[in-house]
């Protein structure tokens, strides 16, 4: 007995080792390694998934062609499980172990944020997709060296939300519901109230909710009293579906306005509650010009559909593409300085980052309308982020 | 802020309390027999909320049959968790604290079992009942109505199962007694059986109705904390307990959040708090001391 444990501790530790050993051993000799990390489980895994997808998709691609500076790219992917504490590690194993010279990622400020003090140590660039918060890049004034994002800010889109509310739809009274624990949704209520306020409009109700909450009932009820046009719902798409459902079993039939962070294929899994409402875009998501990008990814991925993070990675690789073209050698320092040298046109336009606070300069963000019976959007327009 | 308000209000807070009486069932029904909070309930109504989506989803059953498919999965799985986790420690007479113990354990096994084989990622019921009937201003939703209407069926079969056949006596004798009831040759085993697999059915449908409302995710367990704290609040161990704690507690959890959603929570547990302080038998519990 005593003998066949020890035989199982000595396997197990040979196991062990083995699988540390096969963990660092992926590196094939001479290639650019390349990281990137989001949530691939948990609320936002739709829009990781959809992420790491793209990601692997175009460094296929561009290795078929020969890779970049005549070299193969190597892409590691990590899960952050949509956890800022998670993201720390991922970042710290992507920068110490892996030693990437660039990361793409992760798909949420709150994570891009956590992240900043890792990427200063290691001092690797991190190019986000979807990171809204003004934090990401700039924080008390002070320009993270590190930190680039290739979307527009949380001001930026409060402020496209309150121009499209008031000027578009000339709604002059707006409702508000929103995840007091969330800075995403802090963030983009402040500035819409500001723009709307200043335009004439009327927030007629502010009611919040903690995240996790799965009833929303007493505050839509509020809502409905306070006989709004529109509720502004500055979250991600789970809450946006659940409030949409009880807010039609409660008989209110007002359309919704949703940031960046509802836009999601997941929505038309609730079609016929959330029709007619809103969402803000980095990109159209049924802009014909995209149709071949949407095609190659569903032919690649088993029909899966494209997110709008999909098109964000896009154009962050294009971007780091053409950094490193420009840096000339995979160096981490090099990159980051090249990414406020070099100008693409993606899936979102054109793309200069700007050197003083890292952020792209004149994007705009579009307006879409959920279309229910179709499940589809319908494009509205397009509003200027500046 | 006329009447018509504080009535819709009202209408949200016995939906609200209606499903967790489904669930705060459970609880007290275990309790009842084997004196300690089955928090693997939890676990069993999450994989109820599971098996209605799939056998919506991918069976494509109607969804009466979708709907029973969940109370016989969540039975089955609630009376495999007896027999593989309690069951070895009622026969070696464990401390209710192992069975706690073992009961957390299972929970958090049955999340993390869900993730690794399903994954992480919430889904969404089909839409079934979008539509909602008006009285007057007031709006109920048909989901809510139809979770107050298999609330208060089940229940009501539960009540006639335990109050009118013989198994019903049996349960009753070993709730009051089980060492007497097993003496005057009551299969305890028996009994311990038909109440997981009752409590587990009731989690099934619990599950169903949760995820249509709201959605399902292997954390959904968490919601259940709340209907222990009503089944504490009712008095564990006692059923109309229970759906009376559920219901008053869904009732003003309402209307705090109503005044302030961020009170919702801090509320509920200060609820808890003040309860086992105060009156650690509920509102119809049996004085009893050990509640945990």
């Amino acid at each position: 007995m005593k003998t066949s444990r020890k035989l199982m501790t000595l396997v197990l530790a040979c196991l062990m080792v083995a699988g540390v050993l096969v963990g660092c051993g992926g590196s094939k000799g001479d290639t650019i390694k390349l990281g990137w990390m989001g949530s691939l489980t948990g609320e936002q895994a739709a829009y990781g998934i959809c992420e790491s997808q793209t990601l692997k998709m175009m460094v296929e691609e561009k290795n078929a062609q020969g890779g970049i500076l005549g070299k193969q790219i190597e892409l590691i992917c990590y899960d952050t499980k949509g956890d800022a504490q998670e993201a720390v590690n991922v970042a710290k194993r992507l920068c110490a172990q892996d030693k990437v010279c660039a990361i793409i990622g992760p798909n949420a400020s709150g994570q891009c944020i956590a992240i900043q003090s890792v990427l200063d140590q290691y001092k690797v660039p991190d190019l986000s997709t979807v990171a809204t918060n003004e934090k990401v890049t700039v924080q008390d004034g002070k320009l993270k060296e590190y930190n680039f994002r290739v979307c527009f800010l949380d001001p930026q889109q409060g402020k496209i939300a309150g121009s499209f509310v008031y000027d578009e739809l000339k709604f002059d009274k707006a409702a508000i519901l929103y995840d007091i624990n969330d800075d995403y949704a802090k963030g983009l209520k402040d500035n819409f109230i500001k723009v709307f306020t200043a335009k004439g409009g009327t927030i007629v109700a502010e009611e919040a909710y903690t995240g996790g909450d799965t009833d929303f009932t007493a505050q839509l009820t509020k809502i409905k009293e306070a006989d709004p046009q529109i509720i502004f719902t500055p979250i991600f798409y789970q809450d946006f579906i659940m409030i949409h459902k009880q807010a039609r079993t409660l008989g209110i039939e007002l359309p919704m306005l949703g940031g960046d962070g509802c836009a999601s294929q997941v929505l038309f899994d609730a079609a016929d509650a959330v029709d007619g409402s809103y969402v803000i875009n980095h990109v159209s998501l049924v802009d014909p010009a995209g149709d071949d990008f949407r095609k190659q990814y569903a032919d690649k991925w088993n029909g899966a559909k494209m997110e709008l993070n999909g098109y964000m990675a896009h154009d962050a690789f294009l971007l780091w593409c053409a950094a490193v073209e420009k840096a000339g050698k995979a160096d981490p320092d090099a990159i980051a300085k090249a990414y406020c040298e070099v100008e693409v046109t993606g899936m979102a336009g054109k793309i200069k980052i700007s050197a003083t606070d890292h952020n792209p300069v004149g994007k705009s963000g579009c307006v879409e309308q959920i279309d229910g019976k179709n499940k589809t959007y319908k494009f509205i327009t397009y509003i200027a982020a500046d | 802020m006329d009447l018509q308000y504080y009535l819709q209000q009202l209408v949200n807070g016995i939906c609200l309390g209606g499903m967790y009486a489904l669930m705060s069932v459970g609880y007290s029904l275990v309790y009842s027999i084997m004196s300690f909070s089955n928090f693997a309930h939890g676990g069993v109504i999450m994989v109820g909320a599971y098996v209605g989506f799939f056998a919506l989803t991918a069976l494509k059953v109607p969804f009466l049959v979708a709907f029973l498919l969940c109370g016989v999965g969540s039975g089955l799985l609630a009376v495999i968790i007896e027999r593989l986790v309690y069951s070895p420690l009622r026969k070696r007479r464990a401390p209710s604290l192992y069975f706690i113990i073992s009961a957390m354990g299972a929970s958090i096994f049955l999340e993390n079992f869900v993730i690794a084989t399903i994954d992480g990622t919430p889904r969404n019921y089909p839409t079934l009942f979008s539509n909602s009937i008006k009285i007057g201003s007031l709006s109920l939703g048909l989901d809510s109505l139809l979770m107050i209407i298999v609330s208060a069926v089940s229940l009501f079969v539960l009540m006639i199962i335990i109050q009118k056949t013989k198994i019903g006596l049996a349960i009753r004798a070993c709730s009051y007694n089980e060492k007497a009831g097993t003496l005057m040759g009551i299969n305890s085993s028996l009994v311990i059986f038909v109440v997981f697999l009752m409590g587990g059915v009731l989690a099934g449908f619990a599950g169903m109705l949760y995820g249509m409302r709201f959605i399902v995710k292997p954390t959904i367990g968490q919601v259940t904390n709340k209907s222990f704290v009503a089944a504490v609040f009712g008095g564990l161990g006692s059923l109309p307990g229970a759906i009376v704690g559920s219901l008053l507690l869904g009732i003003m959890e309402i209307f705090v959040a109503s005044i302030n959603s961020s009170l919702r929570d801090l509320f509920v547990y200060a609820l808890l708090i003040l309860v086992l302080i105060i009156k650690p038998s509920g509102l119809m519990g049996k004085p009893v001391e050990d509640k945990a």
